[in-house]
Parts: C-alpha cells; structure tokens; sequence
C-alpha cells in the first residue's frame, strides 16, 4: 500500500464538482506534483489532503489509517502557501519555533531545530528578522522551514514560488527539491507552471476539469502523452487534426497533408485524431522558390516561409507560415539558423516516429482549447 | 503642533527632490500652500479648545484654578467620574469579548453573513437613542407575553428576577448596541486587511487549534483594529447622555449637564479635563500600538477617522 492515498476522492461546492472520482497513490519519499490550469481542481485536492476542506465522497488514507475527516490541526502536515503566511508579528525564528512549542517541546531543543533549519534554507543570518524584513523568497524559505519544524510526514505546497521572480522562483525551487531530497520527505507540491513541475518532480499527475488526465513521470508526460490534454499543455506543439487514413501503416491526413506516423494499434481506420509534433523535432531546410508550392509537399515534408525569428539563446524559434490556416513552430539550435532569415522560403521536415497520435473527441476538443487558452 | 506641521512639509520636499527640476517649484509652493491650510485647520480646532480653557481659568474677574479645585472637592464629581469609567471600561471589555470573536467567525466561516452584520451595525444609526431608551424601559419594564415567547423567557427572568430594568448593567447592554458600528467595522477591516483565512489555515496545518489560533495568531496582528474599537467605545459611552438620563442613572455626562446649567466656569474646566484625559487616553494608545513587536509596520494606523 502507497504512502498516501486517494481513494474515489470527489468534492462538490453547490451542484459543481471541484473534482471528480480521483484515485492517487503517493509512495513515501516521493515529489508529486499536481500541474493543470486554473480551475482544474488541483488545489482542492491539496486541500482536502491538508483538512482544509472536506470531500464529498471518497477517503484519504496516510500510512494505512483513514485521515478524511481529522481535523488540520491533527494532521501531521506541513503546508508552504502562494502568499507565504508568515505570522507578521513574529520573527522568522519565532514563525519557525510556532509548530514546536504547540508541541510543548523544550526551549534549548526548539531553538537548535530554529537554528538548524535557518541553516538548511541559507537564512542564518536571518532569525531576528520580520517577515516585512525580508524579501519575498526570502519569506518564502522561512515557510518551507516553519513547515518542515513540525517534522510532518507530508510537506504540501500551494503554488509557493508563483508570487517571486522569474530568477528566485528557479533558485528557490532547485532549493525546495534539494531539501525535499535531502530530508527524503513525501511532498505535493500544486503548480500552473509545466517548466516547474517538469524540473522538479518524480511524477506529476497532469489535471484538467476535475480529473486527471495523466499521472506519469515527467519524460514520460513529455515524451509520450496519453491525452491531447496532456500533449498540449505540457510543452509547445504542432498540431495537425485530421483522420487517421490507415492505423495499421501509418497514415494521416490532414487537409492536403498526408502524414507518415507511427502505426497505431489501439485506434481505428477513418478515426479523427490530431497528430503532435514537438517544436525541437522539426528540421528546416532551404529551399527554392519555384519548388516552394504546395504541390511539393511531400510526406513529412512541407514548405512555407519563415514569418517569425526569435532567438531565445541555446535555441532560436521560427515561426513557418504554411497557409492560412496553419503556422508552424520550429526550435532549431542557433548555431544552425545563421542562414535563415524572414520571409525565405523553407522546407520543414520531422520523422514519423517524432509524431505523437491522439483520438480526438469532442471532449477532448475542449480541453485543447482550454490548454491552448492557459499556455498561451 | 508646530512640529508636526512641519514634519508634513518636510515629507513632502523629500518624496520629490530626488527630481532636482521640480525641486525649486515644489519648496516655493510647499512653503506657502500647505502651511496656510495647516494653520487655518489648527486654528479651526484649536480656538474652541483656547478659548473654553480660558473661560475656565477666569471666573470674569481674576485668573486662577478655582474652578478646578471646586471640581475636584465636588462631591458628584467624584461620583459620577469614576463611575462613568467603570460603565465605559465594562462596555468596553464586553464588546471587545463579544465582536472580536464573531467578527473572525464571520471571516472565516460565514462570509454570507457579512451583509447581515454590516446592516446590523449601520442600525445603531438609523434608530435614534432615545427611542432605543424608550424601547427598553417598555420590553424590560412590562414585558408581553409576544416578548417573552420571542425572547425564549429570557426577557422575563431578566425584568422580573434580576431586575435589570433602569439598572446599571442594562445600560452597559444599550451601551454595546450603541458603540456597535465603531467596533465590528474596524475589527472587520483589520480581518479583512491582514489576510485572516491563510494565516489561520498556516496555524492549523502546524498544529494550532481554533483558540490558539485566535489568540494567538489573529489578535496580535488585529490589535491596533481593537485598540480603535475600545477607544471609541470608550470614548462614546464617556459622551453618552440620552439613555443614561433616561434609565435615571447618575452619569459624568449627566453631571456636565446639571454642572453647565448651573456654573458655566466649572463646565469649561470639565471639558477641558475630559478632553485632557482622552488625549492622555489616545497619545498612551498610539505607543502602546507603537511599541509591539513588529508594530512599526504599515498596518499599525488607528482607523478612528474612517470608523466615525
């Protein structure tokens, strides 16, 4: 049996369900991270986990014992919140020592604990300090360690680096994993952002509406998603709907495009799907002006003209117009792209077994806009 | 007063002169501007003030504190005051017991009944004291059998058994229902101010109880909102006369009426005595708020102006 688990979990406010029938089993040591845009539910689960808020229907097992309706306060949780929490009218050694005088536990012991885990998030220099005193990661790191003081069994995090800078929330969430690794502490951690969740998690369990579509390690989630949810979400794509002409050998047609991919074996000849390939899969190439028709499009190989250059430093992105309707995306590395320029004519390429095959129903379509709406 | 008016000006100059071409323009305008309007202020409430401590010194022919001895050796003065402290500091204690909490509560558990809460506060004004007085006397003094259904018979035991009616602890009770508004909005603006659902939510995940909590993590960061409270509780019962007069009840300001009928000297040193100790009262408040850990942040302003 997991660590922490998630059995048949639902939560409705009023007649609309936050979530819906959520089965998750964390193992003990592991950082799980719940990634999905707003209103997806993700937070209400860390919620629930927390005792913040009640489920409508299902259980919360931790190691074995049935915690659904034990109060917060009961729990052995440690929770780092969005807006960091700190007591204001306490010093960052006093917000620490919070948790372990409610404990009763020894003056000399709670001020070594303090001393300790100011040293583990760099802040010895910092106990005397108001949280008005300190930066924002620097409020933040007195939150991880206040909630890390209690020792709890579970550490849970709230969005906690959404409210920093681009260049703390990078510090400061290489600093979580370490700790979290270092301590080996079971933690949920609740992010929007795809680039935080990848770097940082043994697994992450992408959500969307209330489910969760996929609960997979981060490679995989890139590599091989299982929803179109998942695929558009996670990391930038190009998409291509259409039918799946032949499953068995591998065919897509999308408008004037026929595409090779890999064979499908689950799905069925005729079946709409949409068909992803990632940005850095794709090649370009030069190309002439009289070759630069559509009728020269051949498979896996399609001309446009270059509408947009951005160089983002390792990598520079081309936008390729194709038609009207469609732009592609190409990340090409830059030592590569000093030949191309805007307004040339190229040709894209990608191999088949780049190209990622999803069945496409209408559900799915509305979660691809949604995605597409919360990635943009 | 000299002082802070130019404590003002000075803050002024500063926020600006990081731009040297405007520095010039604002020390010429600053100088003049602000300082007229500042004067014309002080001296709006300060020649009241001068002239009623005058009036209070010169009994038409010489200076001197006969007034004031005669205050001080006034039998019902010595009555009356410390008596008017007391109604004012049980008032005080039983509305800060009674708001703050259900004030968080609202917070916390019930923000639909915000609207209820804020209506309910905003009553004390639209209903005059002296109907309120007359309310009272009429359900405590002859109780109907409506009244005592409604009440669950707890406005008969009270009449008949405690006697409250025209007493004392009544008057505290009319008295809570009168200071309401100054106390529940600067409570629930503080609440609302300091972020109260996750700072109580980081207490319970460390293990904190609802009490706890309360006490201790709520309260300390609410504290200049319920110092506001106390203080125009204070100060509001310290004032009040119709429904003390009506209940027949002996109070300060029902002696600075009879005293004003009678002596006009004397009343000008009552208030310049009562004003003195309300400003003794405010100025040991602010360093109280002043003074707590923490306390020198943004947040440590008594909202006194925005309750009134």
């Amino acid at each position: 049996m997991a660590f922490l688990e998630l059995e048949n979990i639902s939560k409705y406010f009023g007649r609309n369900a936050a979530v819906e029938q959520i089965n998750l089993s964390v193992e003990r040591g592991e950082f799980l991270t719940l990634l999905g845009p707003s209103g997806c539910g993700k937070t209400t689960i860390l919620r629930m986990i927390a005792g913040f808020e009640t489920p409508s229907e299902g259980n919360i097992l931790l190691d074995g014992e049935d915690i659904t309706n034990r109060a917060a306060s009961k729990r052995p949780m440690g929770m780092v919140f969005q807006a960091y929490a700190l007591f204001p009218h306490m010093t960052a050694e006093q917000n620490i020592a919070f948790g372990l005088s409610i404990q009763h536990k020894p003056k000399d012991f709670i001020k070594r604990r303090c001393a300790e885990l100011l040293e583990l998030v760099g802040l010895s220099d910092k106990g005397d300090s108001f949280p008005h005193q300190l930066s924002g990661g620097q409020q933040q790191r007195v939150a991880l360690a206040r909630a890390l003081a209690v020792e709890p069994k579970v550490l849970l995090l709230d969005e906690p680096l959404s409210a920093l800078d681009a260049k703390v929330r990078v510090s400061l969430r290489n600093e979580i994993r370490r700790v979290q690794q270092q301590l080996k502490m079971t933690a949920i951690y609740v992010t929007h952002d795809q680039e935080e969740a990848l770097a940082i998690s043994d697994r992450i369990a992408v959500m969307a509406k209330g489910h969760i579509e996929q609960l997979d390690h981060p490679e995989e989630i890139y590599s091989n998603p299982r929803t179109v949810f998942s695929a558009s979400f996670v990391g930038s794509s190009n998409q291509f709907r259409g039918i799946l002409e032949s499953a068995q050998d591998g065919l897509f047609q999308a408008g004037d495009f026929l595409l090779s991919v890999p064979p499908q074996q689950d799905l069925k000849d005729g079946q709409q799907v949409m068909v992803l390939v990632r940005p850095e899969e794709m090649s370009i190439s030069p190309t002439t002006e009289s070759e630069a028709s559509l009728d020269h499009n051949t498979r896996n190989h399609i001309n446009g003209v270059i509408e947009l250059r951005t160089f983002l430093g390792p990598f520079t992105r081309f936008h390729i117009h194709v038609n009207e309707q469609l732009t592609l995306t190409a990340d090409i590395p830059s030592q590569q792209t000093r030949d191309y320029f805007v307004a040339q004519h190229i040709v894209l390429s990608f191999s088949p077994k780049d190209c990622q095959v999803l069945p496409l129903d209408s559900n799915e379509s509305s979660l691809v806009k949604l995605a597409e709406r919360e990635t943009v | 007063m000299e002082v802070s008016a130019q404590g003002v000006t000075q803050q002024n100059t500063a926020n600006v002169a990081t731009s040297p071409k405007y520095k010039d323009q604002t020390k010429r305008r600053g100088f003049g501007f602000d300082k007229i309007i500042l004067t014309l202020v002080l001296l709006y409430l300060l020649i009241p003030l001068g002239a009623t401590f005058i009036f209070s010194i010169n009994d038409g022919k010489n200076f001197g504190l006969s007034s004031f001895q005669s205050i001080i050796n006034d039998a019902d003065f010595i009555t009356t005051f410390p008596f008017s402290i007391e109604l004012a500091i049980a008032t005080t204690i039983l509305m800060v017991i009674l708001i703050t909490p259900t004030a968080y509560w609202i917070q916390m558990r019930l923000p639909q009944a915000r609207p209820i809460m804020d209506f309910l506060t905003l009553v004390p004004f639209g209903v005059p004291a002296i109907v309120m007085a007359f309310g009272l006397i009429q359900v405590y003094g002859s109780p109907n059998t409506l009244v005592s259904v409604l009440s669950l018979g707890l406005v008969p035991f009270l009449s008949n058994q405690l006697n409250v009616v025209n007493t004392p602890p009544l008057l505290i009770c009319a008295y809570v229902i009168i200071a309401l508004p100054f106390t529940y909005r600067p409570i629930d603006n503080n609440l609302r101010a300091i972020n109260t659902r996750v700072l109580t939510e980081a207490s319970y995940s460390l293990g904190s109880g609802w009490w706890r909590t309360f006490l201790t993590v709520v309260i300390p960061n609410i504290w200049p909102g319920i110092i506001s409270a106390a203080l125009l509780t204070f100060a509001t019962v310290m004032g009040e006369f119709t429904i003390a007069s009506l209940f027949s009840i002996y109070t300060f300001p029902i002696y600075l009426d009879v005293t004003g009928q009678n002596d006009a000297h004397k009343a000008a040193a009552l208030t310049i005595l009562s004003f003195t100790i309300t400003l003794i009262c405010v100025l040991g408040i602010i360093l109280l708020i002043r003074l707590r850990p923490g306390g020198a942040g943004k947040d440590s302003q008594i909202e006194i102006g925005a309750a009134k």
